[in-house]
């Protein structure tokens, strides 16, 4: 399963480029649906409409997620910096998923 | 590519699990999220394969027992089937023996269980819309169970496929629909007969709620909304039918108003039905109804029932017989052929919606159609056409007046300008008349001239009018010779008139008992009135005994008289004298009704003759 979210230019003023993430979950497994909820409560607070998301079923598609360097789901895998940022888990932790994502200190 | 369905058996039974896992994961970051709870899979390197850790994998089967659970809930089974329509899984006794269970029906196609209501034709049916892929539902099946009990099978499903695309087979639930089934044969007074019976009207019915709002309506009601797509007249279940004839504008604004009112007094108790004669506009032409709004009364919530009846038949068969006898009343009524023609004209336009007639004589020596009345309605370019056919001839192998004088047949144009009915010159597109209707005027089995009708809105043929015009065609025949044989007669009396005028000085007529009823001319001068009297009563006519007796004798025959001569003695004492013929009068059945004649005033020519013979004999005295 593949799920693709694109979106045009940035109007975040907490961000000058576009956050690129992959989000790596196993079927509607709990953890990966809080780890959907979470992101998606984040996207929507943080990020706008400056952000580009790829949802990514592992039960689907394992060696996708091998050949990223993911191990476990749910995983979050930041494309848009360098180098790679990944934070695994259900992205329960708001305040860590912000610091990744370069928003906050 | 890896399944998506773990093995949770191979999972748990594995002793050392939780060292397998360790072994897996690695890094701090995915052992902490494992220890905290939050990971749901691992990704095993070697094998490829998504391993769920066992509470996610409790929750998905969860997750899937509870939709199988729903799906059985809203369905007595669920099947699936492969790529080749074999039966894969089934849960459910539905589809197979109560003996056999599912095993009887894994692995095997669905026409080859012992289902005894459908042929080989539907089957092939069935596999068609398979090898479509076409979604399918309620497919009925009847079998025989275990217990001797028939039991209906209704079986729906839908194809699968992989992310590729590719073609993976069926899945559907069945529903065991016998009770229902049974019920419904079982209750012929039931909503199926009623709809059954309702569907079978040739009427169009529908009925309302309080709002106006279609609860129902039958097949001929569905069947004429189709077809009257855009119109109020197209609603179907759940429109509102009072809103909607409300708002419908042009020719059948009219009807609708009347319509809704109708409808808002029957809805409000005002009245207990309305009816109404309207007519709608079809691609056939117009169509007349009756319409008929009832209050119901008790059932629920419809309020009142309303329904359509055709009447166009029954309409267009009185607009013929109107049409002939209007034609008829006209011939009757008029005193001269150019009344007659435009009666007639007229009569077929207000009837049958032409915008214009005119009525074309067939010159018998020239062959020409030459335009003798017309009659049009006053519009802009019906009048310009009629104008401009105004004392044009067309040639009897020009168009379709030329065509029906020809055939001695009528002609029916849909569109003008191929048939070029018109007068030369005057194209029927140019002034935006499109239809047009020819038919011969006949007597005698000779056409005497042609009826042309044109009109804007092309109508279909209308073989009942085409027929009836053969009778109106003859009737106007008939009464044009008429007209003609009485100018001749007229013509010919008014001749005979003048030629016994200038031979006797008067014209008379006796009824049968010889008496007289009408005297032209200078009349038996000094005689008195003799009118309503006999000659032998008028008492200053003078005749001998012997010569009455034989005048009475041939009056009493029957017998034509010539020169009856008489003297009438004057109050002076001078004697006028006459001569008389006559002969008898009988009527068209043959019937003596008296006698006419004529009178001549011999006088001069009698006191000539005295004179001469005075003067002959005092010649002879002299000698």
């Amino acid at each position: 399963m593949r799920r693709k979210k694109s979106r045009g230019k940035s109007s975040s003023p907490q961000l000058k480029n576009s956050v690129v993430m992959r989000l790596y979950i196993a079927d509607n497994a709990p953890n990966s649906l809080l780890a959907v909820a979470n992101l998606k409560d984040i996207c929507q607070e943080f990020l706008k409409d400056n952000f580009s998301l790829e949802i990514i079923d592992v039960l689907v598609e394992p060696f996708r997620a091998l050949a990223d360097g993911i191990v476990v789901t749910p995983s979050l895998s930041i494309l848009s910096r360098s180098p790679n940022g990944k934070i695994v888990g259900n992205l329960s932790d708001k305040s860590g998923v912000l610091r990744a994502l370069g928003i906050r200190g | 590519m890896k399944a998506r369905d773990p093995d949770p058996a191979r999972l748990h039974e594995t002793p050392d699990f939780e060292s397998n896992i360790l072994r897996l994961v690695k890094g701090a970051r995915e052992c902490r999220a494992i220890k905290l709870g939050q990971v749901d899979a691992i990704i095993d390197r070697v094998s490829g394969r998504a391993i769920l850790l066992p509470d996610a994998q409790a929750a998905l089967l969860e997750r899937k027992a509870r939709f199988r659970s729903l799906v059985e809930l809203s369905s007595d089974g669920y099947w699936e089937q492969d790529e080749h329509y074999r039966f894969a899984m089934c849960t459910g006794a539905a589809i197979g023996s109560e003996k056999s269970g599912v095993n009887g029906i894994i692995g095997k196609m669905l026409w080859e269980l012992p289902f005894d209501n459908h042929s080989e034709v539907d089957w092939e049916t069935h596999r068609t819309q398979l090898e479509w892929r076409a979604i399918f539902r309620d497919l009925e099946l009847r079998r025989i169970d275990d217990s001797g009990k028939r039991r209906i099978i209704s079986i729906s499903g839908e194809p699968m496929f992989d992310k590729e695309l590719r073609f993976k087979g069926y899945h559907g639930i069945t529903r065991d629909i016998s009770e229902r089934k049974q019920t419904e044969i079982g209750a012929p007074e039931s909503d199926r007969f009623a709809r059954a019976t309702l569907d079978a009207l040739a009427t169009k019915v529908c009925v309302i709620d309080t709002a106006g709002k279609i609860i129902t309506a039958n097949a001929a009601w569905h069947v004429f909304a189709d077809s009257r797509n855009g119109n109020a007249a197209d609603c179907s279940e759940g429109d509102n039918y009072s809103a909607r004839t409300a708002e419908v504008i042009g020719s059948e604004s009219v009807n609708n108003i009347a319509m809704t009112a109708g409808i808002r007094q029957v809805i409000a108790g005002e009245r207990e039905m309305f009816r109404y004669k309207c007519f709608f506009d079809t691609p056939s032409g117009l169509r007349w109804f009756i319409a008929t709004v009832t209050r119901l009364h008790g059932v629920g919530a419809a309020c009142a029932i309303i329904s359509y009846e055709d009447i166009t038949e029954i309409t267009k068969t009185e607009q013929l017989l109107r049409l002939e006898c209007t034609v008829a009343r006209s011939l009757a009524d008029s005193n001269s052929t150019s009344q007659a023609l435009k009666a007639v004209i007229r009569a077929v336009c207000e009837t049958q919606q032409w915008d214009c007639g005119r009525y074309f004589r067939l010159d018998p020596e020239t062959s020409l159609l030459n335009i003798e009345e017309s009659y049009g309605a006053q519009v802009a370019g019906v009048e310009q056409f009629v104008d401009r056919s105004r004392g044009t001839s067309i040639h009897p192998d020009a168009g379709s007046a030329g065509r029906a004088s020809k055939s001695s047949h009528p002609i029916w144009v849909v569109n003008g300008s191929r048939g070029s009915h018109m007068s030369q010159g005057v194209p029927a597109h140019e002034t935006g008349l499109d239809g047009a209707f020819v038919f011969p005027v006949i007597a005698e089995g000779k056409t005497l001239g042609v009826f042309a009708f044109s009109g804007r809105i092309v109508c279909e043929q209308d073989d009942r009018l085409l027929y009836a015009v053969g009778t109106i065609g003859k009737q106007v025949g008939q009464f044009l010779r008429h007209k003609q044989e009485e100018d001749a007669l007229r013509h010919s009396e008014a001749r005979f008139r003048r030629l016994t005028e200038l031979s006797s000085d008067w014209y008379w007529e006796q009824d049968s008992n010889f008496r007289f009823t009408k005297i032209v001319g200078t009349g038996i001068v000094g005689a008195g009135d003799v009118l309503g009297k006999t000659l032998w009563e008028v008492p200053a006519i003078v005749l001998s005994d012997d010569e009455w007796v034989r005048h009475k004798s041939e009056l009493a025959a029957q017998w034509s008289f010539c020169d009856l001569e008489f003297d009438v003695l004057l109050p002076d004492g001078q004697n006028r004298h006459y001569l008389i013929s006559g002969e008898p009068v009988y009527d068209e059945i043959g019937i003596f009704s008296g006698f006419h004649g004529t009178g001549l005033d011999i006088t001069q020519r009698k006191r000539a003759e005295i004179e001469l013979r005075k003067s002959v004999a005092g010649l002879r005295d002299l000698m």
